[in-house]
């Protein structure tokens, strides 16, 4: 354990304060010495010590200035690999941990690209933005030999990137969200020429033209610069991804509702305060009981906001003239036919739609779902995980069962099992809404939001990438 | 005869024979017992490509169109075989009639010509890495249902028993779903139980009547199709939909295990809308088959493909529609999709 | 001394079997009771003697039949809890004379409950003072879904009862609104058993009949004061029917003392063959859908399932039970404890875990508080959801409950009918003392003092509701064991007809 920690209660903030002045190795070995122990957890905090250790990672990274774009690119995403990879084993259960892995790597490679566009013909063009970095995908899964994007045709590459651009450039246009799906699903992919080469194809990534031109000579500083930029980025959105969710409130919280939630989520609370300064309206809150009722309490007493670094403070919904009535989980059936709407915070929203959401959720949209009330996810895009729940068990997390009975009952600890899970698995099925920093989306469109931040080639992290930068022709 | 000729002669002169595009179809489809139907369908097209020679785009475009409406014609249920023409009609279009393609026009046509293998090549591929994919979705002790003769199902529970987790062979049983009589179908089922209980995996065989009856202890569905249509629905074989709605009802997985080269550009709206004619439902009386109203949605084209019809084809061949909220994912080479994904595949490949 | 002889030799047959948990539980209750005679201030020595047998009887019997689940948590609980229930009742005295010293008390008792959550609800202290808010304020703090259901706040002091309450009831009553006597045939038990004390008690003024002055002007208010201590179940519902119902039915030539002799034999017949014996039945029919290898799951504490599960072990079932709990009772504790020590594999969890448990379970037994007319479940709140997860996964949902928990009422939500516990037993008993502090330290706005949640009654627009009960769907419900055989939800109103009218 590095010094700067010492005599502090290791937390995010002491995290953040110690990547400054440490080593990248000591602070690698630190985050995941505090993923391990949980001194970092739910998906916020994970995700922000990620994209800051990430940042530093990129940053300390020394690229020759000989090398060229591609090779420097695929160092990088080499080393973000590894990182991530140490990360994730040390807490695969914090999705965002891989999130943002995922994200960063999708940085680097559309950096790669958008260089690629303005480059040379030799290297493919933009008609071949993926083939140097196209080894990432894992032998055994790699797709059927082909060069993917190259000689599709005048369509547009799907909606996907118009949607995109307004906000940020396209990442994957890939609909798959389980295995290492090609970097381009066209359909017509099946007929293409083993060696395609129509250099007309549409670029995958309209990328910005302003800025190509001049990077041509300068690639290999640039890319860390570019990367850098792009993970800055990344952080701008978790700072502001509460806020962003927030800003629909109004869409969904009418005068008069009744609005059901459960626990402590800071997202949630956020989104009843902005509503709240609009209009009156009932809050039934569940306490989650035994894992998260202090901290409901506190919330509902003392308002929300003052976890995480820099964030905001704000005044309890009483304060601003909503009502607010606590109860308790068992209670939640029983009012349920009274709730206008139910409001969601999970830990993660899994590739189909799933959520992995404090214990007690599942019960909650079971029984919304029983009574036809809307279900509403408040979770940023960072929330998102390209990773399809094969084995949901698995996913689960157990905690500390001294929160349901305290040690002190020696007897009973002794003789009966006291289980206590952490998490739900919550049916995409009973999910009405999703409301996430890019606004509303149902159900059946997130695959679409999942394809758009994630490469197909970066889903499968454990798998190790390939030596060499040639795709199989 | 004399018709399909009268076809081939309207694209500009034919110097060759006419070519028997469905004759072709049907003779690589018993030839390679591996193909799919749309795989089948292009490579039918393909040859007819090479047999007559097209000199411009346009007549190459309206040589293949009727070639597909011929082939379409010709083959009692088109479903499955309309994903391959209507793909291969789709690259041709996107690709010859960009202004700029205009010398690509040649270079396309040998690259079509001569790649014929690959894409068959291709299919197989895609069929192995949906394979691939099995030992994710089978865990230990799971219970398995399925149903019919398809052969990426096979193969994908087949490489689950193959494979190996990290506390040695996955440990699954299945319940296969036979249907009494003896169609070719039957035998890719038989050949399916036979490889899995050759691997040591235990299969029981139940009638479709009992799917009800076991669905408590299944784990999850994996079904094929012949077809997945634009709103994220199959066609298969029949009883897939009743599977899917006993699946559904008992909340189980239900998936569907599909190339994605079996995307079909139809939308049906229920079970007659599809297409076909299949006289599952035939009402009779002691005088006989009361069809005299029937809605039949096959014209002329039907006399004279009587021959290649098989007399019992409403009960052995038929097919079902399964709507899209049945299905929890579509497993295709490129990962698993939600049904709501695949329409926009389809949108992107027609627009 | 109008102690009846019968209650007495109860009391010393169950004498040898009490331990010594149960002794304190019933000086307890003795003590309860004499303070209460004392400030009643009318009743002489004779009375106090008889209160003092009172309880024994209730005890006794509650524990033989099982249906007190105190009895089962009285063996953890620790020695100075009764030490500090009486000073709360002393404080709540106290209490009555000064509004400051109200406000500080209340302080005092909430840290003071902190180590004995089992069952003991900081309300016994806390709501005298809610009582004496002002007005407008207690209003507002009232669920206005649910304000149908704030009647009256339950009774917690003997301020103001009239003199005719028997000590027997009288004890009783607080009993009830300590949980001390909970679940809803123990509660119909031990007012039957109080009644008959009362009954003895009871002589006939002069003037009037027994049947028609026994009802009105004796048995009425002692019902209408345990309905103030809090209120009555369906199975005392449906016991008070019958009884005034035989009580109309006395031939006005029987003696006084025969006829009361022969209504406290027929309350004894009644006791044993519509509940003890019932719950015999029951037990033994429920307990052949426990096959080796299932995984019972239950909820919360049910006497009759309590009795089934023991069953099906004593029968040498090999099965394993998961007993889901919940807040602020943690009634299942004292189930998992009871199981624990029969030997049984028990695993439990908490409310949010039901998920979880639902996975691992074969079949979920429920007890009942009353099955409505419409074949839903009125229990435990927390139950519906139970069986709502249960019934998602396609597991068999068996309700226990005898036939006179059957009620004629209908319900199709959980609001019509339900009792409103005192908000104060949510409190965390930690949270005013040990969490205070430490806030203080993370805030650093000093404007904003944290507050904790047990200052909720000086925050505006924050109300806590604690629901005791919930109606599950009949749909939910596979299967409902009575003492008439197995029956599907629907049938519930025909055995009410049967079991509870056609009497």
């Amino acid at each position: 354990m590095p010094a700067p920690v010492v005599g502090q209660t290791p937390s995010l903030t002491t995290f953040l304060k110690s990547l400054k002045h440490s080593p990248i190795e000591t602070s690698i070995e630190l985050l995941i010495s505090l993923l391990r122990r949980r001194q970092i957890s739910h998906s916020r905090p994970c995700a922000l010590a990620t994209a800051h250790l990430l940042l530093r990672v990129v940053a300390a990274e020394r690229l020759k200035p000989t090398t060229d774009s591609t090779v420097a690119a695929l160092r990088l995403i080499e080393r973000i690999r590894d990182v991530g990879r140490r990360l994730v084993a040390a807490q695969p259960r914090e999705m965002a941990v891989g999130n943002i892995v995922r994200r960063v790597l999708g940085v680097v490679r559309e950096v790669v690209e958008e260089q690629g566009d303005g480059g040379e013909e030799s290297s493919g063009g933009g008609s071949e933005p993926m083939s140097p970095l196209a080894p990432a995908v894992p032998q055994d899964l790699r797709p059927r030999p082909r060069t993917p994007g190259d000689a599709t045709p005048p369509n547009f590459d799907g909606p996907s990137d118009i949607a995109v651009n307004s906000r940020r450039p396209a990442l994957a246009s890939s609909t798959s969200y389980a295995g290492q799906g090609p970097q381009s699903t066209s359909l017509l992919s099946f007929l293409e020429h083993p060696l395609g080469r129509s250099p007309t194809a549409t670029p995958s990534t309209p990328g910005t033209p302003s800025r190509k031109s001049t990077q041509d000579k300068q690639e290999k500083l640039d890319i860390k610069a570019e990367v850098i930029d792009g993970i800055k980025e990344l952080l701008d959105e978790l700072e502001v991804v509460d806020t962003q969710i927030a800003e629909s409130a109004l869409e969904h919280i009418h005068s008069g509702e009744t609005i059901l939630t459960h626990g402590s989520s800071q997202t949630v609370q956020k989104f009843l305060t902005t509503a709240a300064r609009k209009r009156k309206f009932t809050v039934v809150h569940a306490e989650g009981w035994p894992n998260d009722h202090e901290a409901t309490h506190a919330t509902i007493v003392n308002g929300g906001g003052g976890t995480g670094i820099e964030d905001e403070k704000w005044k309890p919904l009483t304060s601003m003239g909503v009502t607010v009535i606590l109860i308790p989980d068992t209670a939640i059936f029983a009012l349920m036919s009274r709730i206008n709407k139910v409001l969601i915070s999970p830990h993660i929203v899994l590739a189909n739609g799933s959520l992995l959401a404090a214990a007690g959720t599942s019960t909650i949209a079971l029984a919304a779902q029983a009574h036809s009330v809307p279900v509403v996810v408040l979770a940023g895009v960072y929330k998102l995980s390209p990773v399809y729940p094969f084995d949901t068990q698995e996913l689960i997390e157990y905690g500390d069962p001294s929160k349901v009975v305290g040690f002190e009952e020696g007897e009973f600890v002794e003789g009966v099992d006291v289980g206590n899970p952490v998490l739900d698995f919550v049916e995409t099925e009973t999910v009405g809404l999703f409301v996430t920093n890019l606004g509303g989306c149902a159900r059946g469109y997130l695959y679409r939001v999942v394809a758009d931040h994630y490469r197909g080639e970066d889903v499968d992290l454990s798998a190790a990438a390939a030596p060499n930068g040639k795709t199989v022709a | 005869m004399s018709k399909r000729n009268a076809v081939a002669g309207g694209n500009g002169g034919p110097r060759t024979p006419p070519f028997d595009v469905v004759a072709a179809y049907r003779r690589l489809l018993s030839e390679d017992e591996d193909l799919t139907m749309p795989v089948a369908a292009i490579e039918a097209l393909i040859l007819a490509l090479a047999n007559t020679p097209a000199s411009t785009v346009s007549e190459t475009l309206d040589l293949v169109s009727k070639l597909t409406a011929q082939l379409k014609r010709g083959i009692p249920n088109s479903i499955s075989l309309s994903a391959g023409t209507d793909l291969f009609q789709q690259y041709l279009i996107s690709n010859l009639q960009r202004p700029s393609a205009r010398g690509d026009f040649d270079q396309m046509r040998t690259h079509l010509v001569q790649n014929g293998k690959l894409f068959v090549e291709r299919a197989k591929a895609a069929r192995e890495t949906i394979a691939g994919f099995g030992r994710h979705f089978i865990r230990d002790g799971n219970v398995v249902l399925t149903n019919g003769g398809s052969r990426v199902v096979g193969s994908l529970l087949r490489s689950a028993a193959e494979s190996s987790n990290n506390r040695g062979t996955i440990r699954f049983k299945v319940i296969y779903v036979m249907s009494p009589n003896n169609s070719a179908e039957e035998d890719e089922s038989r050949q399916n139980v036979a490889a899995l209980r050759e691997r040591d995996i235990p299969v029981a065989t139940i009638p479709s009547t009992a799917v009800a009856y076991c669905m408590d202890q299944v784990t999850q569905c994996f079904v094929g199709a012949e077809g997945v249509v634009e709103n994220g629905g199959i066609v298969s074989r029949m009883g897939t939909y009743q599977m899917g709605m006993l699946a559904k009802a008992a909340g189980k997985p239900f998936y569907v295990v599909s190339e994605s080269h079996k995307f079909v550009r139809l939308y049906p709206l229920n079970q007659q809308d599809l297409g076909i004619e299949q006289n599952v439902v035939d009402f009779r009386t002691s005088v006989g088959s009361v069809k005299g109203e029937s809605r039949s949605v096959k014209d002329e084209g039907m006399e004279e493909t009587k021959g290649y019809k098989s007399p019992d084809f409403a009960t052995q061949d038929a097919v079902d529609y399964t709507p899209p909220h049945l299905i929890s994912g579509i497993i295709t080479e490129s990962g698993v999709l939600l049904p709501s994904a695949v329409s926009e595949e389809l949108i992107k490949i027609w627009f | 001394m109008s102690a009846p002889l019968p209650a007495q030799e109860q009391a010393k047959a169950e004498e040898q079997k009490l331990s010594p948990a149960e002794l304190k539980k019933r000086a307890k209750a003795e003590k309860q009771a004499r303070r209460a005679a004392q400030k009643g201030g009318q009743e002489q020595d004779g009375d106090v003697g008889a209160s003092a047998t009172a309880p024994n009887g209730v005890n006794g019997d509650s524990n033989t039949t099982k249906h007190d689940s105190g009895a089962t948590q009285q063996q953890h609980a620790q020695k100075p809890k009764g030490e500090k229930q009486q000073k709360g009742q002393q404080q709540q005295k106290h209490g009555r004379q000064g509004a400051q010293e109200v406000e500080s008390h209340h302080k005092r008792t909430g840290s003071q409950s902190q180590p004995l959550p089992i069952r003991r609800r900081p309300s016994q202290s806390g709501a005298p003072p809610v009582v004496q808010k002002p007005a407008p304020k207690k209003i507002n703090k009232q669920v206005e879904l649910f304000s149908h259901l704030y009647t009256q706040p339950r009774r917690q002091s003997i301020e103001g009862v009239s003199k005719d309450i028997h000590p027997a009831v009288l004890a009783l009553g607080f009993q009830m609104s300590s949980y001390e006597i909970c679940g809803s045939s123990a509660r119909c038990v031990a007012m039957l058993l109080a009644f008959k004390e009362a009954i003895q008690a009871y002589t006939t003024p002069a003037g009037t009949s027994l049947a028609r002055h026994l009802t009105s002007h004796y048995l009425s208010p002692q019902i209408d004061f345990l309905k103030s201590c809090r209120p009555i179940s369906e199975s005392m519902g449906n016991a008070i029917r019958w009884l005034k119902k035989l009580i109309v039915e006395i031939d006005p030539d029987t003696s006084e003392q025969d006829a009361k002799d022969d209504l406290c034999e027929r309350i004894d017949t009644f006791i044993r063959e519509r509940i003890t014996v019932t719950d015999q039945a029951i037990a033994t029919s429920a307990c052949q859908q426990i096959k080796d290898g299932s995984v019972v799951l239950t909820y919360a504490k049910s006497s009759i399932v309590e009795r089934t599960i023991l069953e099906a072990h004593t029968n040498g079932t090999k099965f394993r039970v998961i007993v889901v709990d919940s807040r602020p009772l943690f009634e299942g504790k004292s189930l998992a404890t009871s199981l624990m020590h029969a030997g049984l594999e028990v695993e439990y969890l908490p409310y949010s875990a039901i998920s979880h448990a639902v996975k691992q379970a074969t079949l979920v037994l429920l007890g009942a508080h009353s099955m409505l007319s419409n074949g839903r479940l009125q229990s435990r709140v927390g139950t519906a959801s139970v069986a709502m997860q249960a019934a998602k996964s396609d597991i068999p949902v068996i309700v226990c409950c005898e036939s006179v928990k059957f009620s004629g009422k209908v319900a199709l939500d959980s609001i019509v009918l339900n009792e409103v516990a005192p908000a104060e037993e949510l409190l965390l008993p930690s949270q005013s003392a040990s969490a205070k502090p430490a806030k203080e330290d993370t805030s650093e706005d000093a404007e904003a003092k944290p507050k904790s949640l047990s200052d909720w009654k000086d925050i505006a627009n924050l109300q806590i509701l604690n629901l005791m009960y919930d109606v599950t769907p009949a749909e939910y419900i596979r299967m409902v064991i009575c003492e008439y055989g197995s029956l599907p939800p629907s049938s519930v109103p025909v055995v009410h007809r049967l079991a509870n009218e056609g009497m």
